[in-house]
């Protein structure tokens, strides 16, 4: 009963792009498909140039860290501008564990994935009541304190120890993982690390978001108020599903940072959060997989284009132009391409219509 | 990453854009007009590196307010390069610049590309100390090139890394703040108040200077750290004032040195107190927009382009004809990171890095900045430091720095690093 | 001790105005168009490169004051017409990735123009000098900034809350439709508005310019600051805006003297503090998305 009348709430909605179903069953093949092809691609970049294979360890795990902020903001409608937070959390969580006690994957990666669950459970729990934009600023509010108390080392001012965080240095020579003797060094095997952590999450939250859970998520951001009257705890849900997309931020720092190295307070600045959400809307928040493949170009472009001079005025033409003309970005693109592959054009033409005609006013 | 370089509260500066294009041209040049534009985007057409010619690699900043840092590096080192017609030992040199963003992770990237991808047989670079802290690792674990610091001057590299293949082309920064100690505590004032920039490289200059000016004789009175990248320091000049001092010594850079410059001579402290420094809070980035508010304050420096000698004077007009700019501290450690580069290519005869690191080891170099030399335990530069000060000039820049003192070849400590 | 504190105080006011002068701009754009103008910041370094220029080529604080905004305000109208006005129906989160690739072009732009050297606007020679108050000296141009950004908010104020002009721009961000009925242009209006922001922006960057450096940083460095200030206000509240700004200007100048390392942390245990207690900020009565 309840179930339908959420159903109802979201189908209420006129914008959806996919539908109720995150990924129908072609959706899944494709992305299965993806996720094969990426398997096979790893030996075969890494035999052309071994460095391709560090790049797309670089990309997968922000496409974990976009997926998992598309969780909470593209599907249940929860801006966060704190994302950072978690992500840097797991990250310091691992450096410091595998400094200190364990190299062990199988302790410290749960382990990163739980500091972020708690680190968003706290966050979430303080943040929830307020909405929209106030949300988006709490998050930023809380994850600016724990960036400036990195930056400035303040738990080892309050423990008075030499250091904890490391300060703005942050914490270097982070070795790789240790994982039933594999050799880590040998790049295409951390890249099968990440590649295997990415699709189990991929799956895991696909699952999730088309769970009944799932669906309490759409209709809260379809309609707060109605699910709260259908007498779910709104809060509730909000609080465990921030900390859940939390959980896979941390994750993502705990993939990151033995791979680079180094924790530094940069992972915990507002401007990773503002990246993510950048990558959210260019891959097209809500569908899951977008995302992934906005920060995967994200990642790709940033690296491509670093030899190059004036990247900036690239990279923000290419802001405007998708806001522009693909609000839906990459996915509604794909969406609209594989619908009607001929329209496409025809599309595009419209497009540049309607935007000249509103111009004009 | 992008945004995150930006968003940092940077503290530095730049210049001369025209110059760069040039560099960037013959870099594509170099590495193949037909594929240049492709080299551009993709970076990836078939690399470099294998068989004849040597790469350098440029991990610098090369957007945002640490710009002109990197720029005026690739600057100096190139001028060399074009001063012995593109070749070293009779091999050509490809130059490939990657962007750090002055951002740690992406410095990090940037140099395992360059190492990996573009088989650089040097890395030059980077800026930023916390860059260089983290590229310390990979430039390990690679083992395929020497590291030429331009610019980072965080003890800790050597504390900390000590690595074979690391070589200061710079100077650390023990060497810009506690030789200055002495010389206040003789010249200036007993007492000082400390004012730095919140952040590693503040806190370790202002540490160093304070324990050599107690060892002197002289006395701390107050201390003030301001977040990196403030704005407005008028609150921090109050407490400044309200230490009573009779100098300060501060360590402020780039556009934190103008904030911080500026708002001291507007409040009147220069009336009150001597301003002395670590060289980058009154360097040739920070001094034309300083102007006459940084008349009369003291700083040390280990390059000064205004000094007296034949050999800097050469640099000095070379450089002002090449990038039509003045020359800076930058683009010294640039050109002298050149110098090693070829001196440690044509001693070892080729460019394996472990060859390349031994006879760079205790090597001396004849450079703009005087006679220096890598100390062998810790490859920092054993140098001549200047105190400058601050005087009127009839140039297009109001002012400009005056060598008043040199404090002749500064060892620095070993930090526990012996890699004799 | 008192004259510390009286000191003390009046830094944190002359840093309040100028964080309003900014904030302003950005909650007016918000209140109105409902647009989270990422740009703004970026449009008030953009305001002191073009008051570098103006004053550098020709040799005169006034007019760069004079024109450099209104070069602002240009590029404000380019950026309304040819890329917010076809956006204003859609989820205000778009304007947010469109502000902020906005604000990347124009700092990659500005590096591209001037390079990255830090600036510095030439100071006017009737403002050198200083003000002795008790045993203080006190900056002729600093004084200057805090008695003319004082008075611009306050004529802003009366325009905003007094004015038939006022009203019609409240009118417009309300019911659109009802003004356009009524016969008005509300796409002009909503242009109006964007650059009266953008050149506010400009005014400011000039005007900092000559206490503050100019740098391609320094966009991004306030951009943060001045939501903070527009959000605690609550969103869209002008007054709000006013009152944080002065606000967060005197908890930075006595946090300086009391923990100055910990001061850029006060701002958001600040924000945290308010919305957690008010979660539409101050003064914002309707809830924003």
């Amino acid at each position: 009963m309840k179930a339908k009348t959420i159903l109802d709430v979201i189908g209420q909605r006129t914008t959806s792009q996919t539908g109720n179903q995150i990924l129908s069953k072609r959706g899944r093949l494709a992305v299965a498909l993806g996720i094969g092809t990426l398997a096979v691609a790893g030996p075969i970049a890494y035999s052309i140039q071994p460095f391709w294979v560090y790049l797309l360890v670089q990309m997968l795990v922000f496409a974990l860290l976009a997926l998992s902020l598309d969780f909470i903001f593209g599907y249940a409608g929860l801006l966060s501008f704190g994302h950072a937070a978690m992500f840097g959390a797991g990250g310091y969580a691992a450096a410091l564990l595998i400094r200190e006690v364990t190299a062990s994957a199988l302790v410290v990666l749960p382990t990163a994935m739980l500091v972020g669950v708690l680190t968003a459970a706290l966050i979430g729990w303080l943040s929830v009541r307020a909405r929209g934009i106030y949300f988006a600023m709490l998050t930023l509010a809380f994850a600016q304190m724990i960036y400036v108390a990195t930056f400035t080392d303040l738990p080892a001012m309050i423990l008075d120890t030499a250091m904890i965080t490391g300060g703005d240095n942050g914490l270097i020579g982070i070795q790789l993982y240790e994982l039933f003797g594999i050799d880590f060094r040998n790049r295409l095997n951390y890249y099968y690390l990440t590649l295997g952590i990415v699709a189990l999450s991929l799956a895991g939250l696909v699952r999730l978001a088309n769970s009944p859970f799932g669906r309490v998520l759409q209709g809260i951001r379809e309609n707060e108020e109605r699910i709260e009257f259908l007498g779910y705890n709104v809060r509730r849900y909000k609080i465990i599903a921030f900390s859940i997309s939390g959980g896979f931020a941390g994750l993502a720092g705990g993939l990151y940072v033995p791979f680079q190295s180094v924790a530094e307070p940069g992972l915990l600045h507002w401007t990773v959060s503002g990246e993510l959400v950048v990558m959210v809307l260019l891959g097209g928040m809500g569908t899951l997989w977008g995302p992934m493949l906005g920060a995967g170009l994200i990642v790709f472009l940033e690296d491509r284009l670093g030899g190059v001079e004036s990247w900036e005025i690239i990279l923000g033409s290419i802001f405007v132009a998708v806001v522009i003309f693909a609000p839906r970005g990459l996915a509604g693109m794909i969406i609209a391409v594989r619908n009607d592959p001929r329209a496409a054009l025809d599309n595009a033409k419209r497009a540049l219509r309607n935007y000249l005609q509103e111009v004009r006013g | 990453m992008v945004l995150r370089a930006m968003g940092k509260r940077s503290n530095r500066s730049e210049s001369d854009r025209s110059a760069i294009e040039t560099v960037s041209r013959r870099q594509y040049l170099a590495s193949g007009a037909a594929v240049g534009a492709a080299t551009a985007l993709g970076g990836c057409v078939g690399g470099s590196g294998g068989g004849s010619g040597l790469t350098v690699g440029f991990a610098l900043p090369f957007s945002g307010t640490y710009a002109m840092l990197g720029e005026s590096i690739v600057n100096g080192f190139d001028m060399y390069l074009e001063q012995n017609d593109g070749e070293i030992n009779g091999e050509e040199v490809e130059t490939v610049e990657r962007d750090t963003e002055a951002d740690t992770n992406r410095g990090v990237s940037v140099t395992r590309e360059l190492l990996v991808e573009e088989q650089a047989d040097a890395i030059v670079g980077p800026v930023s100390s916390a860059v260089a802290m983290a590229m310390m690792d990979t430039i390990k674990n690679e083992s395929s090139a020497i590291w030429l610091n331009a610019n980072a001057g965080d003890y800790r590299v050597t504390e900390q890394g000590c690595l074979n293949y690391h070589f200061r082309t710079s100077f650390n920064d023990w060497q810009t703040s506690a030789p200055l100690a002495e010389w206040v505590y003789n010249n200036v004032a007993d007492n000082v108040c400390l004012a730095y920039a919140d952040y590693a490289f503040g806190q370790n200059s202002k540490n160093f200077f304070s324990e050599a000016f107690e060892e002197a004789g002289g006395e701390v009175v107050g201390e003030v750290g301001a977040p990196l990248g403030t704005d407005d320091y008028s609150s921090y000049l109050t407490e400044i004032e309200n230490s009573g001092a009779d100098a300060v010594f501060s360590f402020f850079a780039g556009s934190d040195a103008v904030n911080y410059v500026t708002a001291f001579t507007d409040y009147g402290l220069n009336e009150e107190m001597t301003q002395t420094g670590s060289g980058f809070l009154l360097s040739e980035d920070t001094l034309p927009a300083q102007g006459e508010a940084a008349m009369g304050m003291y700083s040390l420096l280990h390059y000064t382009p205004t000094r007296e000698a034949e050999r800097n004077q050469q640099f000095v007009s070379a450089y002002t004809d090449a990038y039509d700019s003045s020359a800076n501290v930058y683009a010294c450690q640039g050109y002298d990171s050149a110098q090693a580069f070829a001196a440690a290519v044509e001693e070892a005869g080729g460019s394996d890095p472990d060859e390349m690191a031994n006879a760079l080891s205790g090597m001396e170099l004849e450079s703009p900045r005087g006679k220096f030399r890598f100390d062998p335990e810790t490859h920092e530069p054993i140098q001549d430091l200047h105190v400058r000060e601050v005087v009127e000039s009839d140039g297009e820049v109001p002012v400009e720095n005056k060598v008043v003192n040199t404090i002749e070849q500064v060892e620095s400590p070993s930090w526990g690093c012996s890699l004799n | 001790m008192v004259e510390t504190i009286v000191r003390t105080a009046l830094l944190g006011i002359q840093y309040g105005m100028t964080l309003a002068l900014i904030a302003t701009g950005l909650t007016l754009i918000f209140g109105m168009l409902d647009v989270i103008n990422f740009a703004h910041g970026a449009l008030y370094m953009l305001g002191a490169y073009f008051g570098w220029v103006v004053a550098s080529t020709l040799g005169s604080f006034w007019l760069a004051l004079l024109l450099a905004p209104l070069f602002v305000g240009v590029v404000g109208v380019a950026i309304e017409v040819l890329s917010l006005r076809p956006l204003y129906d859609r989820n205000p989160l778009y304007h947010i990735l469109l502000t902020f690739g906005f604000a990347i072009m124009i700092q990659g732009a500005v590096v591209e123009l001037w390079g990255g050297q830090t600036k510095q606007i030439a100071e006017p020679a009737s403002l050198a000098g200083t003000l002795t108050i008790g045993s203080f000296d006190y900056p002729m141009y600093r004084l200057f900034v805090l008695v003319v950004s004082t008075l611009l908010i306050g004529v802003i104020w009366l325009a905003v809350e007094r004015s038939d002009l006022g009203i019609l721009m409240r009118a417009s961000a309300h019911d659109s439709e009802m003004v356009d009925a009524l016969g008005i242009d509300v796409s002009k209006v909503f242009t109006g508005v964007f650059v009266f922001g953008a050149v506010l922006a400009g005014f400011a960057g000039v005007l900092l310019g000559v206490s503050r450096s100019v740098n391609p940083g320094m966009g991004f460095g306030i951009i943060i600051e001045a939501f903070v200030i527009v959000v605690i206000g609550g969103l869209g509240s002008f007054r709000g805006a006013i009152y944080t700004a002065l606000l967060i200007g005197l908890v930075s100048s006595f946090g300086a003297l009391v923990a100055s390392t910990l001061t850029e942390i006060f701002l958001f245990v600040l924000m945290a503090g308010v919305l957690m207690v008010r979660p539409n900020g101050l003064f914002g009565a309707t809830e924003a998305t």
